[in-house]
């Protein structure tokens, strides 16, 4: 008699997810996401797109920082250069929204080529200190280039009509960012389980060891970057679609510690630790809201006069807590939940 | 020649500053091979303190500048000893990340218990002129460069003679050496934490007599940073160095070039160094390449 779980081909071992009741709930929550849009009010649909759109920066810090574990402190860079890309194309030249896209994504890839060649020659800490450098740089290209980007006057960028459907309603903008998002998702994943995803995860786990086993750390590491910042620039693009105006101010320098909170409190280097750090970090003002008003008033007047200001706070706080307390992240806390639901009584 | 003079004047008193804040930087990183990059938010809050000292008695500067040493030094105690210790041995994309958290936190809270408004520091000093020659330098101006030069000396009188000095030199050295001979690395990282804070807690309330207070202080440790990555990460006097350095650079591109071009200096700066001389003018530790 078998007993166990057997894996005898590669395809099993490599298969997305192989637990039926996963597919299941994914099929699931897929459905409730795409009638979401029609079913929400106003206010809860635009948190649903920024949870939308944040998740796709999100997957695409992840690339980088949780899956070959470079760290980025400059992603915002990335979110610039594609919002703009996308806003030049179609704003100013007036191309077709498909091309705005494209160029959403492959003009921060050239960007991140750029900036990857040199500072992949340095590890660590001191990459992180490129790319926060190289941010301010990008605004400073976007502010100096006016007669391209407008400057510091920014762009105004109206919804996409693509192959023929008007994404001008906020429930069909709503099904647009869905539909990225849950693309970016499955591209992710896919590359996970690929050899370059492979690839990535012995760089981040070991370099030298990745080395020695004739993996070329400098073409895999300027892989991520373009992969990650491929990613970014079509998030960023999504995010001035949703504000319908692209400027520098709506791109702070927050955005890049808001990327590496919500993959810190998701769980690093685990992707669904994107998506429900996502949905957490997002949620967390609303959260925190909610549990202000219970206390009183004044808490509540607090809140709407130092909203922006609390909420950093919060960021903050729970990166902290949670490298802290919890450096798994809440995937971690999910596993735990799940392996007790299991075998309990049982330890083990 | 006058203009060059004068851009050349003002861009080393605001090195000087700088170079204060990469003197924190690079103290911490020494010690505890932790970049801190809340420092510029340190030297912000501290600056704060004074601000609110010199406001409630400005009768009497001394005791706002007391106030600010004092608010400096245990801020950094605090910090060393309730957020940075307990993550001793994690790696160190996390601590990092905690000082940067710390950072987004001490910025938000300013603006919180402050405002959002710029004031100007009145200590009842720092306004003077002095003429030499055809340049003009306001007394703070002297003042932070004296600083700078008083700060560069003491930092090496103590890690030559002092004997805690010494016990930091080999804690960076070799931690578990070091603790091995008996030094308490907990209590060295304590010591450089409250240097460093208090170094760019001075730089905090110069930069605030030279130009004002406000929530966008934070911003001389974007620039102290540079400074202390042309000087070297773990070598503290080049640090202070590298400040004048980039306050002169950053000082003749907005004179010659454009004011612009400002901001973005220190970090072209930061950029070519990282390529060409990754640890620095007067570092030692040879960075690892991939």
């Amino acid at each position: 008699m078998r007993s166990g779980d057997f894996k005898e081909r590669t395809a099993q071992l490599i298969v997305l997810n192989d637990s039926r009741v996963a597919w299941a709930w994914a099929a699931a929550s897929l459905g409730a996401l795409v009638v979401a849009p029609y079913a929400l009010n106003a206010y809860h649909l635009s948190l649903l797109i920024v949870i939308l759109i944040t998740g796709t920066g999100a997957l695409g810090l992840h690339v980088l920082t949780g899956s070959t574990g470079l760290i980025s402190l400059g992603h915002v860079g990335f979110l610039v250069a594609g919002a703009y890309a996308y806003a030049v194309s179609v704003t100013r030249y007036g191309w077709s929204p498909l091309v705005g896209f494209a160029l959403a994504g492959l003009v921060p890839t050239a960007v991140s080529l750029v900036v990857g060649i040199p500072s992949l020659r340095l590890k660590g800490l001191y990459l992180a200190i490129t790319t926060l450098a190289f941010a301010s740089i990008i605004n400073y290209f976007v502010l100096e280039l006016d007669w391209l980007t407008s400057g510091a006057r920014g762009m105004a960028v109206p919804r996409p009509t693509i192959a023929g459907v008007a994404f001008d309603s906020e429930p069909r903008f709503a099904l647009l960012c869905l539909l990225v998002a849950v693309v970016t998702l499955f591209a992710v994943l896919n590359i996970e389980r690929s050899r370059v995803g492979r690839a990535f995860r012995a760089i981040r786990d070991n370099d030298i060891a990745a080395r020695a086993m004739g993996i070329s750390l400098y073409a895999y590491k300027l892989r991520a970057f373009m992969t990650s910042a491929f990613i970014c620039g079509i998030a960023g693009a999504l995010f001035g679609l949703y504000l319908s105006f692209v400027s520098i101010e709506s791109f702070p320098f927050m955005m890049s510690i808001e990327a590496l909170a919500i993959l810190i409190v998701g769980g690093l280097g685990s992707t669904l630790g994107a998506v429900i750090g996502t949905a957490f970090i997002v949620l967390l003002p609303e959260l925190s809201r909610l549990a202000l008003g219970l206390i009183g008033t004044q808490a509540k007047a607090l809140l709407s006069t130092g909203a922006y200001e609390l909420r950093t706070i919060l960021y903050g706080v729970a990166i902290i807590l949670f490298l802290r307390f919890e450096p798994r992240g809440v995937v971690g806390v999910w596993r735990d939940a799940k392996r007790l639901w299991v075998q309990w009584p049982l330890r083990y | 020649m006058q203009y060059l003079i004068d851009q050349l004047v003002s861009g080393v008193a605001v090195g000087a500053v700088y170079g204060l804040v990469a003197m924190g930087f690079a103290l911490t990183y020494k010690a505890t091979g932790v970049v801190n990059f809340a420092q510029g938010e340190i030297a912000m809050l501290v600056a704060y303190v004074a601000w609110s000292m010199a406001e409630a008695h400005p009768e009497s500067p001394w005791l706002a500048v007391a106030g600010a040493l004092a608010a400096a030094i245990v801020f950094g105690l605090v910090v060393e000893r309730f957020i940075m210790r307990p993550m001793l041995g994690e790696p160190i994309f996390s601590t990092v990340m905690v000082t940067i958290a710390l950072a987004v936190i001490l910025r938000s809270a300013t603006l919180l218990l402050w405002d959002a408004y710029p004031h100007g520091l009145e200590l009842g000093v720092g306004r003077g002129l002095i003429v030499i020659g055809q340049t003009g330098m306001r007394t703070a101006q002297l003042g932070v460069i004296a600083a700078l030069l008083v700060a560069m000396a003491s930092v090496w009188a103590f890690f030559r003679f002092s004997r805690i000095g010494k016990a930091m030199r080999a804690v960076a050295a070799d931690e578990r050496a070091a603790q091995l001979m008996g030094i308490s690395a907990g209590r060295v990282h304590a010591v450089a934490w409250v240097a460093s804070s208090t170094i760019s807690g001075m730089a905090g309330v110069f930069f605030a007599l030279l130009y004002d207070v406000s929530p966008t202080l934070f911003q001389v440790g974007i620039k102290g940073f540079p400074a202390t990555i042309l000087g070297g990460l773990d070598s503290v006097l080049g640090s202070g160095f590298g400040g004048i350095v980039i306050g002169v650079v950053e000082n003749l591109a907005a004179g010659y070039a454009k004011p612009s071009v400002k901001a973005v200096a220190g970090l072209v700066i930061i950029i070519a160094v990282l390529l060409i001389r990754p640890f620095g003018l007067f570092g030692k530790r040879e960075i690892e390449r991939v």
